[in-house]
């Protein structure tokens, strides 16, 4: 296994050269320095535009592209493509969502909202029950897991910390009480529900959580 | 009888849009080949679904949701990250700001708050397109030490980038 200054300086050294971003699994671990890398190969280059020639292909790929009817990300869901979509699209933040402006209303109720159930897993410890005030939610990470806990007296429930609309952190609003994301104006409440009445959101997906005898906070992450 | 334009203005709206869609994702990515990928990839998933006659303000917001989307899609990928894995790099991929391009300042800016041996690296490595025997030379140092000094270096601007946004 390569030093980690030797693999970064193999991909700063690829970058320099114009060339693609070749990464393995074991660059998660410099992921900062690889993304501020690319960045500054990309402000040393200034601001760029496209290459006539992909432009041309773009326009063409584009004409070719059959024209969908509109399918909404409720729909999906409420179809059972919410996953499916995310395998066709090459991933599950990958699906397609319509704009904001062009949601249209659907029948309330709790929609999404699915168990995270990490494969590996791992029981993470990661906080005191005592350390949790009620009503205030604490953003926690088990492995890979982001989560926001939320303490009812002597139990816990967990919610996902990213977006179900858009993939963005949310970030805890104590005055408010409510859960805000970071990329458009919609919010949740501690339970993971949308707080939108016109476009209820999927909600949240709920993160597993428990309680240890000893008064330890455990949440279920990657290994 | 009239006859209307072929192409719908959504479509042409959103073609000149994805210039600066792909100018956003170049200034993530640092080069042209993962660029035009992503771009590719980002307008095939946005056109088909653009109602025709949407306001070209509502388009730029559609496309640049995308972009997000798909270049969070790509570091997960790359860095071969699981799908709960993804989630905590969602951060590092998804600006909380509105969309816009790299701007030199901003660069200068990050570079400005390092110590100045990271801030004399980075800027002889990419700013003036040095080699590392270059850099080691002008620092009077080893290849070896720039080395090391490069990750330090970057990691130290990944997270002032962090801080400042």
């Amino acid at each position: 296994m390569n030093k980690p200054e030797i693999r970064v300086d193999k991909i700063v050294s690829d970058l320099l050269r114009g060339r693609r971003l070749r990464l393995r699994g074991g660059d998660a671990e410099e992921k900062a320095a690889i993304t501020a890398a690319a960045r500054l190969v990309a402000a040393r280059q200034g601001s760029q535009r496209m290459n006539p020639a992909f432009r041309k292909r773009l326009e063409s790929s584009l004409e070719a592209a059959p024209q969908e009817p509109w399918l909404t990300r409720r729909g999906a869901f409420g179809a059972g493509f919410g996953r499916w979509a995310g395998v066709v699209t090459g991933g599950l933040i990958g699906r397609a969502m319509e704009p904001d402006s062009q949601l249209t209303p659907g029948p309330p109720g709790r929609l999404g909202g699915e168990l995270i159930n990490p494969k590996p897993g791992r029981w993470t410890d990661v906080a005191a029950l005592a350390d949790l005030v009620e009503g205030q939610g604490k953003r926690v990470t088990a492995g890979g897991v982001g989560a926001y806990l939320f303490r009812r007296g002597d139990s816990v429930n967990a919610v996902s910390s990213i977006c179900s609309h858009l993939p963005c952190e949310l970030s805890w609003s104590s005055g408010a009480g409510m859960l805000n994301c970071s990329c458009h104006p919609v919010s949740f409440t501690p339970e993971g529900e949308s707080t939108n009445d016109k476009y209820p959101l999927p909600a949240l997906n709920a993160v597993q959580v428990r309680v240890t005898a000893a008064g330890r906070v455990e949440v279920l992450g990657t290994a | 009888m009239l006859q209307l334009p072929m192409a719908p203005r959504a479509t042409d709206i959103a073609l000149n849009e994805l210039e600066l869609v792909y100018a956003f994702i170049y200034a993530r990515v640092g080069n042209r080949a993962d660029a035009e990928d992503l771009t590719q990839q980002v307008a095939m998933k946005a056109i088909p679904r653009l109602r025709e006659g949407a306001p070209a303000s509502a388009i730029r917001g559609y496309l640049f949701a995308t972009a997000r989307s798909v270049l969070g899609g790509f570091w997960s990928t790359r860095l071969g990250l699981s799908e709960a894995e993804l989630h905590e790099n969602l951060a590092m991929a998804v600006p909380p700001a509105p969309p816009s391009e790299e701007r030199a300042d901003t660069v200068q800016r990050i570079l400005g708050q390092l110590s100045d041996n990271y801030r004399r690296v980075l800027e002889l490595r990419f700013l003036h397109g040095y080699s590392l025997k270059e850099v080691a030379a002008e620092m009077n140092s080893t290849v070896g030490a720039v080395k090391v000094m490069q990750l330090r270096a970057l990691r130290a601007a990944a997270k002032v980038k962090e801080e400042t946004t």
